[in-house]
């Protein structure tokens, strides 16, 4: 009796391990690093959608890595490679470090996997980060998909604007003379955190004619006169207007606080804060791009893309391909956008019932998504680390009184020429 | 006697090996290899190789901008075994690598002298000070030490709001004081090494006031009932008598101090972290720059090597000092 029981206890777990080894052998383990930039649920967002992956495919096991910020994520990324260890399928990170992630060889083009009818959905503006010709041949290959995304907007404080019986600005000169009008001794007109200078200066200069990078991937356009007019006009914002604080403000993370206690009347800030600013400000919140220096608005993107990683096997790639495919569906995209301000990156999202409704309730994410539209290219460009290096240090040596806008420059071209020169 | 005993019997003859000792050192050296001695000689090793991973794999004609490499063709991504050409980067200032070499030096000396001494200074002070019998004067001693118990990054958070312009604390002492000067102190070419500087000492001050605490209090009294009888006042007693009683306590503390100057990294990563370029870099700072930030492995390596070298030095000589002091007394 008892050898009985023991046998058919025996055979159950037998049968256990030959069902549980079997799904083993079937099932593809998809994991993903994911940085954590932002202050919203991302961890439970992003659990919710692999749950719901995963009971519509049970074969596939998907695993979210949170490795903390966007460096640390690339870093690991770069570590594990370099040590040999096991990578992970797909990561996050920044759509402006496509080339050191290529040139490293830890990511793999998708031009095989993407469809042109999936890529065309995408608002093209996403994709000015994603494309990379490494091998020379005149041919630029997809490496990221834009997931997510952010851009560097306005926001203001539109009561105290109607009561100043100020128009919301359209150019520099009207920015800087409400700014000047809305300062008191309790609150700045404008605050512009740049401590970190070059994205939220791009829109600036941008809307002085011209960006600091152009297609290519080894040249940088800082010492022309629409930079050194989007650098002075950052120093007039104190010097002349006095609607700001004098030099290098290091107040990224307090801005957005700022502007809802009424302590700045407007802010440039990332999209991403638009979550937080709505839902904490008891006045009406305006939102737009930046505007130019003659008019209309400007804007840069950012954020993160999904990158492939190189050297999976092939049925982890495709199950992989599979989630990105449906993690980048418009109803995933729309979700995201609404439960954590990132953008929506697909345009046929903006058709379903959900982000009309959402939109309806706020008309802010539907002016952001405007700037989309008109959004430059992100700076990026080979040995990326370099030559953001020498562009802000002379950024902030004129911030800091040093020197002036054109000679500090100047001085930035020169040397992002130097380090650039070994490419060609 | 069984086998077991026999090897652990102590050496009667001297001449035959005494394996236990060896035996029981063994794991620990193991790892001392692995993790010690192993990294330290692959280092070497690495600081003789070009290597990019952040460039494209293109090959092309290029003398990869270091000195006494010749140019040919050859991929600007690496590796590429090129020999000494790093250190002879590094001791040539036209080149990109020696112009930031000078600059992290000076700042790493400049950093070194300033905070050393004074905080040696200070620690001394602090310990004088609260090494009396009054009553509350544990109070006294856990604000000098209480900076010593947080992490590095800790005090540095602290200090980005102490080093707010405007209304920093910092900021609105030095005012006080009648200081008009630039008030950002953290992202500013000109001031962003004294703001390392300033951590660090606030920080270190209380750390080695304990090693001087303990080194006054276990002074012997005699002494200083002998000057008592003398005649002898708190000047001349501090100068002639606790000075250099304690001047095996100061060197300890100095080389310790001198180490741990080197060692800082956590303030730099909080305060300065990409914002200031070059002018507030130390050496251990820049070595992560360049292999994380810029990806530059070969030169992170040199600098690692002369880290490892500067160390070694101030490490052996505090060795030798401190085994020389012991056999004098």
């Amino acid at each position: 009796m008892k050898s009985r029981s023991l046998s058919l206890l025996l055979a159950l777990f037998l049968l256990v391990i030959a069902v549980t080894g079997a799904s083993a052998q079937d099932s593809v383990k998809v994991e993903i690093y994911f940085p954590i930039a932002v202050d919203s649920p991302i961890t439970e967002i992003l659990q919710g959608y692999a749950d719901a992956y995963m009971a519509d495919n049970p074969n596939v096991e998907v695993v979210w890595s949170f490795e903390g910020g966007y460096g640390d994520v690339k870093n690991r990324l770069l570590t594990v490679a370099e040590g040999g260890g096991e990578l992970p399928a797909l990561a996050i990170m920044l759509a402006t470090d496509i080339y050191d992630l290529r040139n490293a060889e830890v990511i793999q083009p998708l031009d095989g996997y993407a469809s042109e009818e999936y890529l065309a959905d995408f608002t093209p503006t996403w994709l000015s980060n994603s494309y990379y010709d490494y091998d020379g041949d005149g041919t630029q290959e997809l490496y990221g998909i834009p997931f997510q995304r952010s851009t560097v907007l306005l926001y203001y404080n539109a009561d105290l604007l109607t009561e100043a019986g100020l128009a919301v600005p359209s150019n520099w000169e009207e920015l800087a003379t409400a700014a000047q009008a809305l300062t008191t001794d309790s609150r700045q007109g404008i605050l512009v955190p740049n401590s970190w200078p070059y994205w939220v200066f791009q829109p600036f200069v941008a809307g002085a004619g011209e960006n600091i990078v152009s297609d290519s991937d080894v040249e940088v356009f800082f010492d022309t006169p629409a930079v050194v007019d989007a650098l002075q006009y950052w120093v007039d914002l104190y010097n002349v207007y006095h609607a700001t604080p004098v030099g290098v403000q290091s107040n990224w993370g307090d801005a957005p606080g700022a502007l809802v206690d009424g302590a700045a009347a407007m802010i440039v800030h990332s999209s991403g804060s638009m979550r937080t600013i709505l839902d904490n400000a008891d006045f009406t919140v305006g939102v737009m791009g930046i505007p130019g220096k003659d008019g209309g608005q400007y804007t840069v993107t950012g954020g993160g893309n999904l990158y492939m990683t190189a050297g999976i096997d092939d049925a982890t790639a495709q199950a992989t391909w599979a989630f990105v495919e449906w993690l980048t569906q418009p109803e995933r995209t729309v979700d995201w956008s609404i439960q954590t301000g990132y953008y929506n990156t697909r345009s046929s999202g903006f058709d379903l019932d959900a982000w009309k409704e959402y939109a309806g309730a706020n008309p802010q994410a539907d002016e952001a998504r405007a700037s989309v539209d008109f959004a430059a290219r992100e700076f990026s460009v080979q040995s990326l680390g370099d030559v953001r290096d020498v562009f802000h240090a002379e950024i902030l040596a004129v911030l800091n009184g040093e020197l002036e806008p054109a000679a500090a420059m100047a001085a930035a071209q020169e040397q992002a020429d130097q380090i650039l020169s070994i490419f060609k | 006697m069984t086998s077991v005993a026999r090897i652990f019997a102590p050496n009667e003859r001297g001449k035959k090996i005494n394996l236990p000792p060896y035996l029981l050192i063994l794991p620990t050296f193991i790892f001392v290899i692995l993790f010690t001695i192993y990294p330290t000689l692959s280092v070497f090793r690495a600081s003789q190789e070009y290597y990019h991973p952040n460039r494209p794999n293109r090959t092309q004609m290029t003398d990869l901008n270091l000195p006494g490499v010749e140019e040919a063709s050859r991929s600007i991504r690496g590796p590429h075994e090129v020999g000494l050409a790093y250190f002879r980067a590094m001791l040539d200032p036209s080149t990109s690598e020696g112009e930031t070499f000078f600059q992290v030096m000076r700042n790493t000396l400049v950093y070194t002298i300033i905070t050393v001494p004074v905080t040696m200074l200070l620690a001394f002070a602090f310990a004088v000070l609260v090494n009396r019998s009054l009553r509350w004067i544990g109070i006294a001693r856990v604000a000098f030490f209480y900076p010593t118990m947080l992490p590095l990054v800790s005090a540095a958070t602290i200090w980005l709001f102490f080093f707010t312009p405007d209304y920093g604390l910092w900021n609105v002492a030095l005012r006080l004081l009648g200081y008009t000067g630039q008030e950002n102190w953290i992202i500013n070419r000109d001031l962003g090494l004294w703001a390392l500087m300033i951590v660090s000492i606030w920080k270190n001050a209380g750390y080695f006031m304990i090693f001087y605490l303990a080194g006054l209090q276990s002074l012997p009294q005699d002494v200083y009932e002998a000057a008592d009888l003398d005649g002898a006042n708190w000047l001349t007693k501090m100068f002639r008598i606790t000075l250099p009683l304690l001047r095996r306590t100061t060197l300890f503390v100095s080389v310790v101090a001198i180490i741990t100057a080197f060692q800082n990294i956590d303030h730099a990563l909080v305060l300065t972290n990409e914002l200031v370029t070059g002018e507030a870099d130390l050496l251990l700072y820049e070595i992560y720059k360049q292999r994380f930030v810029l990806g530059n492995y070969g030169f992170a390596n040199a600098l690692t090597v002369v880290m490892i070298l500067v160390l070694l030095i101030f490490t052996l000589s505090n060795f030798f000092l401190s085994e020389r002091g012991s056999d004098e007394r």
